[in-house]
């Protein structure tokens, strides 16, 4: 059982809170951001049909009604959910949440190639309008005199209502642009809106008009906040947004302190400004399966083997679990195996079976600390198989757009991290792993994964409500998986939430899948 | 007349230069400085494999060595690198390990100061080549030719120049350069060198251009065009021997300039690419780590600062060697006697 933010009940209401960012989300953008810092940042400015709740460990995991009265009538085998818009809901503009914005939030995301696509496509009629982009879709029927919203899925699908949870469907209103929208987001639906942004270098919150007066009467399970005002800025040097928290010039910083500090900071302050937070993540190496020489299977065994974790751990000052499959400790569905424990003999071994002609190969790294070094050690191993390893680092703020784009050249391997967006396995192979999740833009299969037998799997699997019987099949199909060996995974991450002396570190609620949560930041 | 006045007379310019040059003790010894430099950064395959045994981008996270007798992680498990062991272990990590990748800080070292040598000095000679060329035809040609050419220098002077450098590094880092048949791949060195070299092209073409165009008027000029010399002949054979004394001291304080440009560019991360090693990124992987071991910042900074000192000051004593008049000028303002001799 999670624990809800617990503290003394006495606090400050008030106040502006200053926060830093090591680097800039990839979108402030509900129908576009697919990382943990732009949703982070959003997840209380835009609320959807459903939400998840307000709490820390476990509980935060559970769905709740977010802009939806209750949870939805799910019948006809699964395939039809029905849901009621609250009423009298209104945007932070003062504009009415009607339900048929709803779909137009569907058909935007579809429009922009969203990295959610894959999340929505079994909707009746999605797949056509992907291809199209036109419209409506059949499947999605809205009712603004009643508030009824109904969405009828070709198949049953067993993380849907998981899916409704996240930002991608958030409603917005019908006149937002179906464009990347982040230097002037839409308005707001949550207890927060957004109301300047300088793209690359900061933005800012003020409380939400409207959620004072009716919305946050309207939905009581998703707090108001405490602080009137957030400032976030972009300082990109880890070490500077300690010095500047330490000395109280900012009260928050979201990324983890840099390794140099990390121990420093941990002794010093843990327990009064500082906490470890366990995540559900996955950092691992793609390997491009449809390109020379990743599209040999020896040759991706090789290089599972010739990475040793243990190094990895180092590299992450001690923040980072080794691990050599795809789902995390403390997913549904994981059972520990490793069949790749490190053997550079065997992994030159096996280079040498394969004798690939292709030797050129281009990896990609984003430039965090940790990451990066990462990548360089990953280079170093695969030029030590003898592979000429060019490595490619690139801005933290354009990476995974760079990576997830077709037009980009020589997308040979590369760095990359997940972190759970809901406790279902599926979370994991679906978006990375499954043929339909390739994307000409906006893409997370880097890999090029497109395992028939496993797609069908993965389908199947999906429609299924998750039970004890389906987490041991999922554990198969992890392991069905790394015999394929699309990836080189390597560890699991601990985060930290560090706040200033301002701050009331017992309050602050660490979501599984909205990290930091805005609303429980208070000043003593 | 007496036998050493005699001497000086009969002496060239080139040598006269080169005797006043050596009197600069200081020159001379900045001058030292710098080949002792290009020496260390030269030895570095040297050091490489028959010292360190190792190269710039070789990891070694996991690995122990033998200090004095004790066995020592070159990285612990909490991810501090080993510091400076000297001879401890035969050479080995003589200034420690770089960072978490556990590479060996005078390997990198050495192998970045090349790297950060051989870029300066391509640049400036892709300067020299570009600003000689359009000080000299806007010089020759006037009309419009010169407010041309000298426009644009202005407009290219205008803009910051590391913006614009990082701008460029940034765009061309993802798919490289295309200049018709030829691709210059993103982590090219080609690609810092011609940033480089290109956007340090007005601070020596416009001083080159104000030489060039007092020399035009000089009757030596005007006795080549009476003799019927094309322009080639005028600027190249005529103009330009006239200029190598600026050119060489430009080029000199140039190189110096652009150090610091390709330090500034590879701490950004838009100069040298990962996992290379050029100064600046030594600098940029050093301050990660600037409170636990300072000296991966320290030691590469001091080697830039010595470099730019050295070809600062030995620019200097070039520039009076070659152009004592300049000295001269400053000296009667001074209110300093005039010294005897000629000027180049």
């Amino acid at each position: 059982m999670g624990l809800a933010a617990c503290g003394s009940s006495e606090g400050k209401e008030g106040g502006t809170l200053t926060g830093s960012y090591a680097s800039f989300p990839d979108f402030l953008d509900p129908g576009l951001s697919y990382t943990a810092e732009g949703w982070t940042a959003m997840y209380d400015t835009y609320t959807p049909l459903l939400t998840y709740r307000h709490a820390s460990g476990t509980a935060g995991s559970e769905v709740i009604p977010g802009l939806a009265k209750s949870m939805p009538k799910i019948t006809d085998g699964g395939k039809t959910y029905t849901l009621f818009l609250r009423k009298g809901l209104k945007y932070s503009d003062g504009t009415p949440i009607k339900a048929s914005d709803f779909p137009f939030a569907v058909e935007r995301m579809f429009k922009l190639n969203s990295s959610g696509t894959p999340f929505y496509s079994t909707i009746v009629g999605a797949e056509k309008f992907i291809e199209t982009k036109q419209g409506p879709i059949s499947g999605i029927k809205a009712n603004d005199k009643t508030g009824e919203i109904r969405i009828e899925l070709e198949k049953p699908r067993g993380t849907f209502e998981n899916e409704l949870g996240l930002m991608f469907v958030a409603p917005v209103p019908k006149d937002t642009p179906i464009k990347n929208t982040t230097a002037d987001p839409p308005p707001a639906s949550g207890p927060y809106e957004i109301v300047k942004v300088d793209p690359g270098r900061s933005w800012s919150y003020a409380r939400n008009p409207e959620w004072a007066k009716t919305d946050g009467k309207l939905m009581p399970e998703i707090p108001s906040g405490h602080v009137n005002k957030i400032e976030i800025s972009v300082i990109r040097n880890d070490a500077t947004q300690v010095h500047e928290l330490e000395s109280g010039k900012t009260d928050w910083m979201q990324a983890a302190p840099p390794p140099d500090l990390y121990q420093g900071v941990k002794s010093k302050y843990e327990g009064t400004q500082f906490r470890v937070e366990p995540t559900v993540s996955t950092y691992y190496f793609w390997m491009n399966m449809k390109k020379p020489p990743f599209n040999d299977l020896k040759v991706r065994e090789a290089v599972n083997y010739a990475l040793n974790t243990e190094a990895m751990e180092r590299i992450y000052t001690g923040q980072l679990t080794a691990t050599h499959q795809i789902l995390p400790p403390a997913m549904p569905g994981y059972k520990k195996f490793d069949l790749y424990p490190y053997n550079m003999a065997k992994a030159k071994q096996l280079i040498k079976e394969a004798n690939p002609s292709d030797r050129n190969i281009t990896v990609w790294g984003d430039s965090e600390p940790e990451n990066g070094e990462a990548t360089q050690y990953y280079q170093s191993v695969l030029t030590k198989l003898g592979f000429n390893a060019k490595l490619k680092e690139i801005n933290a703020d354009n990476y995974t757009s760079i990576i997830g784009s077709s037009s980009t050249p020589d997308l040979d391997t590369g760095w990359y991290d997940w972190f759970e967006d809901y406790p279902h396995p599926n979370d994991f192979f679906q978006p990375l792993l499954a043929g339909e999740s390739i994307q000409a833009t906006n893409n997370t299969n880097f890999s090029q994964t497109d395992i028939p037998r496993l797609n069908k799997r993965l389908a199947k699997l999906g429609e299924e409500t998750l039970g004890p019987k389906q987490e041991g099949k999922y554990a198969e199909v992890d392991k069905e998986f790394m015999e394929e060996a699309p990836w080189v995974p390597y560890g699991t991450r601990t985060e930290s939430t560090f706040v200033s002396s301002a701050i009331d570190l017992g309050k602050v609620i660490w979501n599984p899948t909205f990290e930091d949560d805005l609303t429980s930041f208070q000043f003593k | 007349m007496a036998k050493g006045s005699a001497d000086r007379a009969a002496a060239g310019p080139w040598r006269l230069a080169l005797r006043r040059l050596g009197h600069n003790r200081v020159a001379l010894a900045f001058l030292a400085l710098f080949v002792l430099i290009v020496v260390f950064v030269l030895a570095a395959p040297l050091w490489a494999n028959d010292v360190a045994h190792t190269g710039p981008n070789e990891t070694h996270t996991l690995e122990k060595i033998n200090v004095n007798g004790e066995q020592r992680d070159v990285v612990d498990p909490s991810g501090k690198p080993i510091g400076p062991v000297w001879f401890g272990a035969g050479g080995k990590f003589f200034l420690g390990a770089d960072s978490r990748l556990g590479r060996d800080e005078m390997v990198r070292l050495m192998y970045g100061g090349r790297t950060s040598l051989m870029i300066s000095i391509a640049a400036a000679l892709i300067t020299t080549l570009l600003a000689t060329v359009f000080g000299l035809l806007a010089a020759y040609y006037r009309g419009w030719v010169d407010p041309v050419i000298s426009r644009s220098m202005d407009v290219l002077w205008a803009f910051p120049v590391l913006l614009i450098a990082i701008a460029l590094g940034i765009t061309l880092a993802v798919g490289g350069l295309q200049l018709g048949p030829i691709h210059i791949s993103g982590g090219s060195l080609w690609i810092p060198i011609l940033i480089i070299g290109v956007v340090s092209v007005p601070y020596m073409a416009r001083p080159l251009r104000g030489e060039a165009l007092s020399l035009r008027e000089k009757e030596f000029v005007e006795a080549a065009i009476a003799q019927g010399a094309g322009a080639g002949r005028i600027m190249f054979g005529e103009l330009l021997p006239n200029l190598w004394s600026t050119i060489i001291v430009f080029s000199t304080l140039n190189v110096a300039n652009n150090l610091l440009l390709e330090s500034a560019l590879s701490f950004l991360g838009v100069g040298v690419q990962a996992p290379n090693a050029s100064w600046g990124t030594m600098i940029a992987t050093g301050q990660e780590l600037i409170t636990s071991a300072p000296l991966l910042t320290i030691i590469p900074g001091t080697m830039i600062l010595l470099t730019v000192l050295s070809l600062n000051v030995f620019g200097d004593g070039l520039r009076d060697a070659l152009d004592p008049r300049s000295k001269v000028r400053l000296e009667a303002r001074a209110g300093v006697a005039e010294p005897e001799g000629t000027a180049v």
